[in-house]
């Protein structure tokens, strides 16, 4: 046992000296934090040149309720609606400049090329044909928009609206309709969404509590996730620190010290530790966050321990497997072909986990949860969903997850034996199967 | 009072698949000895080290290694340093030699001790806080083997311990082997040095082909090979000597050449003398390296202990 500790403490300085560890501690805050910061820098950093463009209009009324609607956005719709003074008239969007294109006998087609033309010169910005018949449907009643930058949705947008709106008005008012009370009578109702209701043993009635998405979705899916991370950062180094000490010759050097097992623990204690010092410094800085927030009390304690149990777990069975196809292998290129079922196998709880979240207790959210590899990951996301499991279904993935650990670690173990000092043979997982069931 | 072994392997074989790498071997080491092991590339050298400090297991036969048989605990009083250096890049002297020592179980204090010790008798007291990515090939080479000694084993195995050193490092290392004879460490030599092994092991062993082909003190292994060399140099047409009766084996150094004969010396002497013009001439044991390639070379028959 002092030799496992002197190996894992030993593994465990030498990792979080590293500036791998220290890339990776500052990697997640930093892209989170970039991912939240870099929108908010850039969310007003707008073009806000004016964009021309030019309107035919066969209809003979639309195009003028247009440039109506147009010059109305000019005045007032295209500033920040912050309250701060400084900001206030602060322009936020572009303005829109239509121009009323003098019919004069030419058609549809003629127009589209003159206009098209005038686009690529850059006169215009884009242009908007408008059928004779509108708002009747048929061929004579069609709206086009033309542009060379169909990326820009603003314009195209508006306009649809704004014609839509005036369209729709028409023909209520053709009908004899009042477009008020149709807007009053199709108008959205919003359904509440609430948790349960309870009572307590005194017979007070607790009222429902309106869900909480923080609760509901972020904790769970920030869990999982983290989780997910952990095992996705620390375990496949496990492959190359192996391998290294393989192809160096270091691994003679230490198994003339200790046994091959010792060595396999020990490095899966360091990175069980590495990866339990990086959560706790994430949780600890999650939490303060939290707590600032006043979101605290949503975060219920039992899932620390969850989260570590499950932590601890995931990172034996996978670091296990890794370490397993490492010893087996004599250069990267024999590791990287065979790390990829084991990747896989990691990868399952993120390929599934969405269908789960929305139905954490449907019969493919159970047998998932119950397929080994996934156990530690996916009964992490479904503890965290409120309300949890029954007592029964904790202790079954458990149980499903604690044997599947000690099954893969004693299984690495053997084959970890043999594939440290295994040379010049091809590493495949045929021969691990066959180390497997050597005596 | 009879020397105790601190290795003993008694009817040892193992096998690799249908490769027998090692055949049913009985060998001593006694206490407080250096013994070389030489053989040729893929004779087995390398096995049976490995079965000493169990690392692997013999299919048959038992090992005893410092009065244990079975378990591994006797590995905290072996220092292995192995042929290929086995070094973490990134750390630094100290820390590496640190490590090395903790997993022989010992205790931190005593190890510090024992690597300024060291890196001061072996010149690398300035390179401690340095990391190992930086040091020369001799310098690994020489922390290398600190940390097999660090934590005073009492057998201390050496795979090629002078491959890659100048004459300068090599004498730092051969006198640091000397000193932990005297101090009472049995030594397990392995090396393609013969000149080395014939000048520091007080005996041989040689395996060729998995079996034991010699065992003993250089004087009881030349003796048996008898007084069958001599070492000339001629003027004139040297290879003439080749051709003339009871020559074996004619070998030219440039300086010198070496006959091997059977029969009578004086009778060759007579006919060197009507051959050549000899310069100088002198009846002597085989060498090591001679013994070695007779045995080893592909086209002679193995010799048999």
């Amino acid at each position: 046992m002092n030799k496992i500790i002197t190996i894992a403490s030993t593994e465990y300085v030498n990792a979080l000296r590293s500036k791998a560890f220290l890339i990776g501690l500052l990697a997640m805050p930093l892209m989170v934090g970039l991912m939240i910061i870099v929108p908010q820098l850039t969310k007003d950093k707008v073009d806000l040149s004016d964009r021309k463009f030019a309107i035919v209009d066969f209809s003979g009324w639309l195009g003028a309720v247009i440039v109506q609607q147009a010059e109305e956005r000019n005045k007032t719709g295209v500033f920040s609606n912050e309250d701060d003074e400084r900001t206030k008239r602060r322009q936020a969007q572009p303005r829109f400049l239509p121009e009323l294109i003098a019919l004069e006998n030419a058609t549809w087609e003629d127009h589209v090329l003159q206009l098209s033309n005038r686009v690529r010169d850059k006169e215009i910005f884009a242009f908007v044909l408008i059928g004779g018949t509108v708002p009747d449907r048929g061929d004579e009643g069609r709206i086009a928009y033309h542009t060379q930058t169909p990326t820009f949705q603003a314009l195209p947008s508006w306009l649809e609206r704004i014609i839509n709106q005036e369209v729709r008005r028409i023909r209520f008012e053709r009908e004899g309709l009042d477009s008020q009370l149709i807007q009053e009578i199709t108008r959205q109702v919003n359904v509440e969404r609430l948790g349960l209701a309870s009572q307590s043993e005194s017979g007070e009635i607790q009222e429902a509590k309106r869900e909480n998405q923080i609760a509901t979705f972020a904790i769970p899916a920030v869990s999982m996730l983290l989780l997910f991370m952990m095992v996705m950062s620390s375990t496949p180094a496990l492959l190359n620190s192996v391998l290294e000490e393989k192809m160096q010759k270091i691994i003679e050097v230490l198994l003339s010290s200790v046994t091959p097992f010792q060595l396999m623990m020990g490095k899966l204690l360091a990175t069980v530790s590495v990866a339990a010092t990086l959560s706790a410094l994430y949780l600890g800085a999650l939490t303060w966050v939290a707590g600032n927030r006043g979101f605290l009390e949503l975060i219920p304690l039992p899932l620390f321990f969850w989260f570590f149990f499950f932590l601890i777990l995931a990172i034996l069975i996978f670091g296990s497997m890794f370490l397993a196809i490492g010893s087996t292998c004599n250069e990267i290129q024999d590791a990287q072909s065979l790390m990829v079922p084991a990747m896989l196998l990691v990868m399952i709880p993120v390929m599934t986990w969405l269908p789960i979240l929305q139905s954490p207790t449907g019969s493919f959210a159970r047998w998932m949860s119950l397929f080994p590899p996934a156990t530690p990951m996916l009964m992490m996301l479904r503890m965290a969903i409120p309300p949890g499991l029954p007592w029964w279904e904790i202790l079954l993935g458990v149980g499903v997850a604690i044997g599947f650990t000690l099954l893969t670690v004693t299984s690495a173990a053997k084959i970890f034996r043999i594939g440290v000092l295994s040379q010049g043979q091809t590493p495949s997982f045929g021969r691990m199967l066959q180390w497997l069931l050597s005596k | 009072m009879a020397l105790t072994n601190a290795v003993t392997l008694s009817g040892v074989s193992k096998s690799y698949g249908k490769h027998r790498a090692v055949e049913n071997l009985d060998l001593r080491v006694p206490e407080r000895s250096v013994y070389g092991f030489i053989g040729p590339n893929g004779s087995g050298k390398t096995t049976i080290l490995r079965m000493i400090l169990r690392i692997i297991h013999p299919d048959e036969g038992a090992i005893e290694v410092m009065g244990r048989t079975s378990t591994r605990a006797a590995n905290d009083q072996i220092g292995y340093l192995p042929e290929e250096r086995g070094l973490y890049k990134k750390m630094t002297v100290q820390r590496l030699l640190l490590y090395y020592a903790k997993l022989k179980q010992t205790p931190k204090a005593e190890a510090k001790q024992q690597i300024d010790r060291w890196l001061q008798r072996i010149g690398l007291l300035d390179w401690r806080s340095k990391k190992i990515e930086t040091l020369s090939k001799g310098m690994a080479q020489k922390v290398q083997f600190i940390a097999t000694v660090i934590s005073r084993p009492k057998l201390v195995i050496l795979d090629e311990p002078f491959s890659g050193l100048d004459p300068v490092n090599l004498n730092v290392i051969r006198e640091a082997i000397v000193s932990l004879r005297k101090e009472g460490t049995t030594v397990i030599l392995s090396t393609h040095d013969m000149e080395m092994a014939e000048r520091m092991c007080d005996s041989i062993f040689m395996i060729y082909q998995g079996k034991k082909v010699l065992n003993g003190t250089l004087q009881s292994i030349q003796q048996r090979y008898g007084e069958d060399t001599i070492r000339m140099s001629v003027d004139g047409d040297k290879r003439k000597a080749a051709a003339l009766t009871g020559v074996e084996d004619w070998r030219d150094f440039g300086q010198y050449q070496e006959i091997r004969f059977s029969g009578d010396a004086q009778a060759l002497l007579r006919q060197l003398a009507n051959t050549v013009r000899l310069k100088s001439f002198a009846v002597t044991k085989p060498s090591l390296h001679d013994i070695f390639v007779r045995i080893a070379s592909p086209q002679k028959p193995a010799a048999n202990e």
